[in-house]
């Protein structure tokens, strides 16, 4: 395989917010025909239905189950559809669920696959979404008795990262800001109608210190999907098709204590090694990207992230932050959709919303939020408590 | 750090939370880590050690993650350590911890080897700061579990 045999030729998305009527199966199904309609295919072309498995679950009206036990297809008439398969890694299903769509288009059974998430959290009342939250990003026997929480996660790597790198407060803080205006340039975001400021998010209610509750993401309902094909057919079918042009992956931990980086202010160098190893695999480089769409999550990892990226500026990262270079307008566009801190958290869909609103700008369809002449983009993702990190460098053309 | 009280009575009528809701979680040990828990019970620090490697992996698994050998020993720890990192956490955690708040969250290092996520108590919280020296000390939370957890030996740090 080498880069740019694979390609994603049309994409579907829901708006986020709090729906608490609209099902999964609702969001699943909506998605799947936008896609497919935004595709320009038959539905009859689908060969594969992969779906992300969502995270709490309902035991009274599954979706996971209903998906892997083959709802969709059916649903939405796919009777070309010879294989289902459900795809979880939390925060980096939205990685992993493509790996399995590529091995499917790899192994010749279908050259069409749709790729579907979904997700409702507002079905769940606060109290059982703070005890899903409680034991999600952290260890049951070794960390949730002591009262551990995702946002203290988050706080401790912070906490660590401006020891460490000298970052302020502030410029934590304008990552936050960034997020908003992309977001406010999206329809689809869950906070797209109120601008922030640093000044507002320094101050807001102190959640888990150093972190404000504007430093920390909000969890929404909502959903995307896609249609990937081989290179050779999204060229027949389609007159923008974006292109995967290389890949690399790492995996470090489960429990953070536990992470191959002991400091947690230099994650960013264990990251930027596998980051590396992406550009390479697509013989692009850091210079010739348009757009890094980050996964952050928190605005600090939003920080290492931009660390590793190679972007070629000699200002620290929280510092282009703070000078608004990675906002609209900016010089080097961060996470143009607003990611989890503004677009909002969708469990194990925020990495499929960056991989959606990567195809949008790459087609040149992101509406106000389009960044002008995007070529080449690099995406990223990672889940657990920051368990590992994935890397995917994407164009509208191969390179020569 | 202060922040503001929270009457728990107040919440839980609001969001009509169950006594049940509000039982802080515990940790359930496994066959494999409960000389940990039993230790931690008469208030000894202990950790698990390859004998094969003498690698210490914590948390204890069932065999070693450095060279996968089953054979170990719990050896008793010092009970010194250092703050790695911190948090500080003051609003938003799950329900049972609401009566702690403002509380300490920290990873810990141990001179032994491993890391940990613990709490730090009797501090001080404007004190805190990564690379500070901690000691141990034991919180019975119920007759069958002990939390090991850390707070400054500086005593001009403690709150
Ligand atoms: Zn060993």
């Amino acid at each position: 395989m080498g880069a740019g045999d694979f390609a994603v030729i049309g994409t579907g998305e829901v708006p986020t917010g709090n729906y608490p009527e609209r099902s999964e199966f609702e969001i699943a199904y909506e998605v799947s025909r936008m896609a497919i309609r935004d595709a320009g295919i038959d539905k009859n072309e689908i060969g594969a239905v992969l779906t992300a498995g969502h995270i709490m679950s309902n035991p009274d009206n599954d979706y996971n189950t209903e998906m892997f036990f083959g709802r969709l297809p059916e649903a939405i008439g796919a009777n070309g559809c010879s294989v289902v398969a459900t795809t979880i890694s939390g925060g980096a299903s939205s990685f992993s669920i493509r790996k399995t769509a590529e091995g499917i288009l790899e192994s010749g059974e279908t050259d069409t696959v749709l790729v579907v998430h979904a997700q409702r959290f507002s079905q769940f009342t606060a109290n059982e979404q703070a005890r899903y939250f409680a034991v999600a990003g952290s260890d049951v026997e070794w960390e949730v008795p002591y009262g551990m929480t995702y946002n203290s996660l988050a706080a401790i790597v912070t906490t660590g990262y401006m020891a460490y790198t000298g970052a302020t407060i502030e410029q934590v803080a304008a990552v936050c800001v960034a997020c908003r205006k992309w977001a406010m340039l999206q329809p689809n975001a869950m906070f797209n109608n109120k601008e922030i400021t640093v000044e507002k998010v320094v101050n807001a209610r102190m959640v888990s210190y150093p972190l404000t509750t504007l430093m920390c993401n909000v969890l929404g309902d909502g959903g995307s999907a896609y249609i990937m094909t081989t290179a050779e057919n999204a060229r027949k079918v389609c007159d923008r098709p974006v292109y995967v042009l290389g890949e690399a992956s790492e995996y470090s931990h489960r429990t953070i204590t536990r992470s191959v980086q002991k400091d947690p202010g230099k994650m960013g160098d264990d990251l930027a090694v596998t980051a590396k190893r992406a550009y390479e695999n697509s013989s692009l480089g850091p210079e010739d990207m348009n757009i890094f769409e980050i996964y952050g999550s928190y605005p600090v990892i939003s920080l290492i992230v931009m660390d590793s990226l190679g972007i070629p500026d000699e200002r620290p990262s929280g510092e282009l932050v703070l000078a608004g270079e990675t906002g609209p307008g900016g010089k080097y566009p961060v996470s143009t959709n607003g990611e989890a801190m503004s677009f909002g958290h969708t469990g194990t869909g925020v990495g499929f919303s960056t991989f959606v609103e990567s195809v949008r700008q790459l087609q040149g369809r992101a509406g106000a939020a389009q960044v002008e002449g995007a070529k080449f983009l690099v995406e990223n993702c990672g889940g657990g408590a920051f368990m590992d990190c994935h890397f995917t460098v994407m164009g509208n053309e191969v390179p020569g | 750090m202060a922040g503001e009280k929270i009457d728990i009575e107040t919440i839980k009528a609001m969001l009509n939370l169950s006594d049940e809701d509000l039982v802080k979680p515990l940790p359930i040990p496994t066959r494999w880590s409960q000389p940990f828990w039993d230790a931690s019970k008469e208030h000894r620090l202990v950790l698990k050690k390859c004998s094969a490697c003498g690698y210490i992996d914590h948390p204890p698994y069932l065999y070693c993650t450095n060279c996968h050998a089953d054979e170990h020993e719990w050896v008793e720890a010092s009970g010194k350590a250092t703050l790695a990192s911190y948090a500080i956490n003051t609003f938003g955690v799950p329900f049972p911890f609401w009566v702690d708040l403002p509380y300490v969250v920290a990873m810990i290092d141990l001179p032994e080897g491993p890391r940990m996520i613990s709490n730090i108590v009797e501090c001080d919280h404007d004190k805190l700061e990564n690379g500070m020296e901690l000691e141990v000390v034991f919180d019975d939370v119920t007759d069958e579990i002990t939390l090991p957890k850390w707070r400054p030996v500086d005593k001009t740090k403690r709150g």
